[in-house]
């Protein structure tokens, strides 16, 4: 790692300045944070109280009872870890072969096909979910294994809504590979295969770190699919329906959304530490033009 | 070319690759030129085999599963060669997941519970069986409350029975009213009177918690002044709808209720936003003397500040002794058109929503029972149910039992209706004819 | 972004030296790359991706336009009414309606600050992490990606707990801080505090995907141009500007159009938070007015006009972003 050493120029005063300011921000930013998981704990009755204290004297795992109570929650935890790990892995691959090709080729269409990869995201996802559900129901007839109240009909929307965004990425990544070293490559007798999997994938590894958090993020934290296609087989629902759970016509349940969401944000934080190096590290790939 | 390194073979196969991606393509174009629908009625019904059931998840679900655990072994017992498989599924996903087993017929269940709002557009998309005849044969529907088959009752037929009704009273904290010298008000001015009364003593109490957002709080307030929301075309039970909540009469209804935000009762500024929960959070956490809460708010409410030191009567009419209509809210049994145990599944449903089931539910749960003989029995041994029983006995009432309701709902028509005229936007005559207009359109189509 | 001769100036020997050996390639174009034009192999490549992508995305994109020109509510898919070709009165319905129009500008303007304030934030607090030590540098790096992991439905909820007037703890600070305004002050009334308080919480969320990714960027420029910038007695403002953006153009975009995009879709932080678009609908954006409107009824068609609408809209503004940058001489 190419570690900056211009912070260590910078005069005192001005660094002490700096890391005050990024220490007050940090708990800026982290307080909200606290008080869901402060809520999570506090006794039920106390998290509405007309005297908002930033601790509770008498801290309850009520709370977190009512979420690991739940039928089959660790079952909905396994489903929602391995639908997102499937999802980082496919949409990894898949995006790594065709960043390589808007990057390292010129061909006709290439521009408008780059557009065209963001208009999927521009519709509001409500939108889309009827067609999907059509599409998943008739593709379960002829596919085992991705029709409706299967992961697979998980798996493959998510794939397909984190490819554009991981293909935008990657380009930049596959872009900062020296030309030169694919030219040497191919002279040392390399196959184009050989090339694509022995130098150019492990050379662009960090930047797919860094794309598979975002659609980790996304698969993990998904409400709708997850309440559109898995119908009668709950077996096979995810971690946000045990979060939905609390939220009621009459009533929502603070201390148990709270609880669920610490729980469900606790992998994802897990994730992101495992992976904050080579993110990054990765990411910084992007701007060698 | 220097890309020789490049395999034939891995030439050829790209050149066979994109035709077959072309193919694909289009081959899902093609199967695509109508969007799809989906045909959910089912001819069959078979005698033995498996019944798929879909109850709410209630938070604490587990005396609720016990009791239906009870009915659904008894059912069994009597009926050889059944299993019945109950899946609790969460209140938030409800709609999706009911609309996914309308176009999936294959992952549908035969008996789902719905909140009673919903029949008539479940009923209009295809989704519940008409059961006229078999309600009509059981013997228990004579004691059904009538304003819970009402809710289940479009067009003339029956589609489903009721499992339990919800209604709202006014919740009033004893220890306010005692310490300055106040009785239950016996008249809607007097609830008025009394709320402002209590906050300018106690400023750092809202006199009664009231919600813009809070339309079935509203909904009394517009019934016990003659109004209603929209009036039935033609003759009773025909469903078509003509919005009415512009009449001279539910606009006193909407001026006595909106009279009651502002600085001397609830501040617009906090009120306007507010849904009947968080009004209900007030009133739990000490900061409202008065509150229009729900038999089912009770654990909300033992749950906070308030915890013994209330007590509930009924909302009062605009004259003395008279009731104020509430809302009817509860939620049904229904069985699915797509359902290939028909018998079966009337027969479950008449099991989980019978006296019996319900009597226990009521235990377990705190579930008002539909039945008016099964309810009187209740409010014997409960004093708490007593005004609401009271409520639903004398004069509850229900929203327009139309299709279009869910879209009057959703479109947030009434919540709208309410903040634009207690942030001054809008008066109350030009607010309630806006609203009419846009009830009307949901109303046609 | 107007950066002047003195960038240029600056930025062209900052090309020379990074890693890119030979002859420099001018910028954007491809040319002399005879061996990869014409063939099969990008297609190849890409076909993992077109399947996926064309099966899951082009296709309900298409339905999604037949749907716009039908009336397709949940009556024609399940109810057995007949599915009928309606021309464009799906949309005439929608441009006939005097909200949609306030809706939208309201949506434009507010992603426009979310999407700006979002940038700044994020770009100010990347240029801040690389002045600090590793304790400190960790400590926000870590509230940043719990702030981005916590699911959008919890985030919005915690926030309005906080500013609650009755029972959160912000107003309760503010007037011990001497801000005597905010005794009970209801953020969510006024139009424009409420959409204030919704802004603070899509950039609390949206900002550290924009941080991390810069701060990456910047780690990734040669240490040399920043140490002779810093030598010349440039000013963080002034590195930031004539070296830092311009090199981390690539990212830039990526991250500007991401958010254009994700800002415009915004509905859980409005939904949650102003109880579904404000006091009287004051609050209102597209996607909460598209949910209202039609999802949440089952009005698929309409949906579908409303989602037309909405990609054309995004579309234009994503293009002439593009062009916009075309015109400074970036290149896709």
């Amino acid at each position: 790692m190419s570690h900056s050493r211009v912070s260590l120029r910078i005069r005192r005063p001005w660094r002490f300045a700096a890391e005050a300011t990024a220490l007050i921000v940090a708990a800026v930013v982290a307080f909200p944070l606290y008080w869901m998981v402060l809520s999570a704990f506090k006794p039920e009755g106390e998290i509405q109280s007309t005297e908002p204290r930033p601790w509770t004297t008498a801290p309850s795992l009520d709370s977190f009872r009512r979420v690991f109570q739940q039928e089959d929650f660790g079952r909905y935890f396994l489903n929602s870890l391995f639908v997102a790990g499937v999802v980082v892995v496919a949409s990894a691959l898949i995006a790594f072969l065709a960043a390589t090709a808007v990057a390292r080729f010129t061909f006709r269409f290439r521009t408008t096909l780059l557009i065209m990869f963001l208009v999927a995201q521009m519709v509001p996802i409500e939108a889309l979910t009827i067609p999907m559900f059509f599409l998943m129901r008739d593709l379960g007839e002829s596919v085992p294994g991705v029709g409706l109240n299967t992961l697979g009909s998980l798996i493959l929307p998510h794939i397909a809504f984190s490819l554009p965004f991981a293909i935008w990425m990657l380009r930049g990544f596959v872009k900062a590979v020296p030309e030169a070293l694919e030219e040497a490559a191919y002279l040392d007798g390399a196959s184009r295969s050989r090339f694509l999997w022995q130098i150019l994938f492990p050379l662009v590894f960090p930047g797919l770190v860094a794309t598979s958090v975002f659609s980790f993020i996304s698969a993990w934290n998904d409400f709708l699919f997850a309440k559109s296609f898995i119908i009668s087989a709950t077996e096979n629902s995810t971690l946000p329906m045990a979060l939905l759970v609390f939220f009621k016509a009459e009533g929502n349940d603070w201390g148990g959304i709270m609880a669920a969401s610490t729980v469900m944000t606790i992998p994802v934080l897990i994730f992101f530490v495992l992976v904050q190096r080579r993110l990054v590290s990765g990411l910084g790939g992007a701007v060698k033009d | 070319m220097k890309s020789s390194q490049l395999s034939v073979s891995s030439r050829l196969s790209s050149r066979v690759t994109v035709p077959v991606v072309a193919l694909a393509l289009a081959g899902l174009a093609m199967t695509g030129c109508a969007p799809s629908t989906s045909d959910n009625s089912s001819k069959e019904d078979e005698k033995s085999g498996k019944l798929r059931v879909w109850l709410f998840q209630e938070v604490n679900n587990a005396p609720k599963k016990k009791v239906i655990d009870g009915a659904v072994a008894d059912f069994e017992e009597k009926h050889d060669g059944t299993d019945v498989e109950v899946t609790y599924i969460p209140i938030d996903t409800r709609a999706q997941k009911i609309k996914a087993a309308f176009n999936d017929p294959k992952s549908a269940p035969d008996v789902i519970e719905f909140g009673n709002t919903d029949t008539a557009g479940y009923v209009k998309d295809g989704g519940l069986l008409d059961i006229s005849k078999e309600f009509g044969a059981w013997t228990d529907s004579t004691n059904v409350d009538p304003t819970a088959k009402y809710s289940l009752t479009i067009g003339g037929k029956v589609y489903g029975a009721p499992l339990f009704v919800g209604v709202r009273a006014l919740y009033y904290r004893t220890d306010v009213f005692k310490e300055l010298d106040l009785e239950p008000p016996a008249t809607q001015d007097e609830l008025i009177a009394t709320a402002k009364k209590i906050h300018s003593e106690r400023p750092d109490l809202y006199g009664l918690a009231v919600g813009g957002a809070y339309t079935y709080g509203a909904m009394p307030f517009i019934w016990a002044n003659g109004g209603d929301l929209a009036d039935e075309k033609g003759k009773f039970g025909s469903n078509e709808y003509e919005a009415a909540i512009d009449s001279a009469n539910a606009q006193k209804g909407v001026k006595a209720y909106t009279s009651l935000f502002g600085d001397d009762n609830c501040p617009a500024a906090k009120c306007a936003q507010w849904g009947g929960n968080d009004t209900v959070e007030a009133f739990a956490s000490g900061k409202a003397a008065m509150a229009i809460g729900g038999d089912f708010n009770r654990q909300a409410i033992e749950a906070g500040k308030a915890k013994g030191k209330y007590k509930v009567v009924p909302l009062p009419g605009v004259k003395e002794g008279d009731i104020a209509p509430a809302f009817a809210g509860g939620n049904n049994l229904g069985v699915l058109k797509s359902t290939s145990h028909r018998t079966l599944a009337v027969d479950l449903l008449k099991t989980l929503a019978g006296k019996q089931t319900q009597r226990e539910l009521y235990d377990a749960m705190g579930f008002l029972p539909t039945f008016t003989d099964v309810r009187g029995d209740v409010a014997h041994k409960d004093a708490f149910v007593k005004p609401f029983v009271k409520t639903l006995n004398d004069s509850a009432k229900f929203v327009p039992a139309s299709p279009g309701w869910a879209a009057i709902d959703a479109q947030l028509v009434l919540p709208t209706m309410f903040q634009e005229i207690v942030s001054g936007r809008k008066s109350v005559s030009a607010a309630t004819q806006d609203a009419a207009k846009k009830m009307d359109e949901a109303f046609e189509q | 972004m107007s950066a002047g001769t003195a960038q240029h100036a600056r930025r062209a020997p900052a090309k020379g030296s990074r890693s890119r050996p030979g002859p420099a390639v001018p910028a954007g174009r491809r040319s002399g790359k005879g061996p990869r034009r014409g063939t099969w192999t990008p297609w190849l490549y890409l076909a993992p991706a077109l399947v996926v992508l064309g099966g899951l995305l082009v296709y309900p994109i298409y339905q999604l336009g037949l749907i716009s020109f039908l009336e397709y509510t949940q009556a024609q898919v399940s109810g057995g009414e007949p599915t009928t070709f309606q021309g464009f009165a799906n949309y005439a319905e929608l441009f006939g309606d005097g909200e949609f129009w306030n809706v939208v500008v309201a949506t434009l303007l507010f992603a426009a600050v979310c999407v700006v304030s979002t940038l700044a934030v994020g770009c100010a607090l990347a240029v801040l992490l690389t002045r600090v030590r590793a304790v400190p540098r960790l400590a926000l790096m870590l509230a940043a990606l719990g702030a981005w992991a916590t699911p959008a439905i919890t985030g919005s909820t915690v926030w309005v707990f906080l500013f609650d007037p009755d029972f959160g703890p912000v107003n309760k600070v503010l007037v011990w801080l001497g801000l005597s305004g905010f005794e009970n002050y209801s953020w969510t009334y006024d139009r424009y505090s409420a959409f204030a308080l919704v802004l603070f919480e899509v950039v609390w969320c949206s900002f550290p995907f924009v941080m991390v990714t810069v701060y990456a960027g910047i780690r990734a420029i040669p240490t040399e141009v920043l140490e002779a910038a810093a030598l010349d007695g440039a000013s963080t403002w002034r590195i930031w500007r004539t070296i830092m953006a311009p090199m981390l153009r690539p990212i830039l975009v990526v991250v500007t159009i991401q958010s254009i995009i994700w800002d415009f879709k915004v509905f859980t932080q409005i939904y949650v938070m102003t109880d579904g678009g404000g006091i009287a609908r004051q609050n209102m954006v597209l996607n909460v007015y598209a949910y209202q409107k039609a999802f949440a009824s089952s009005q698929y068609s309409l949906g579908s006009a409303i989602g037309v609408v909405m990609l054309l809209i995004l579309l234009a503004v994503t293009l002439v972003y593009l062009r916009l940058l075309r015109r400074q001489g970036e290149e896709l």
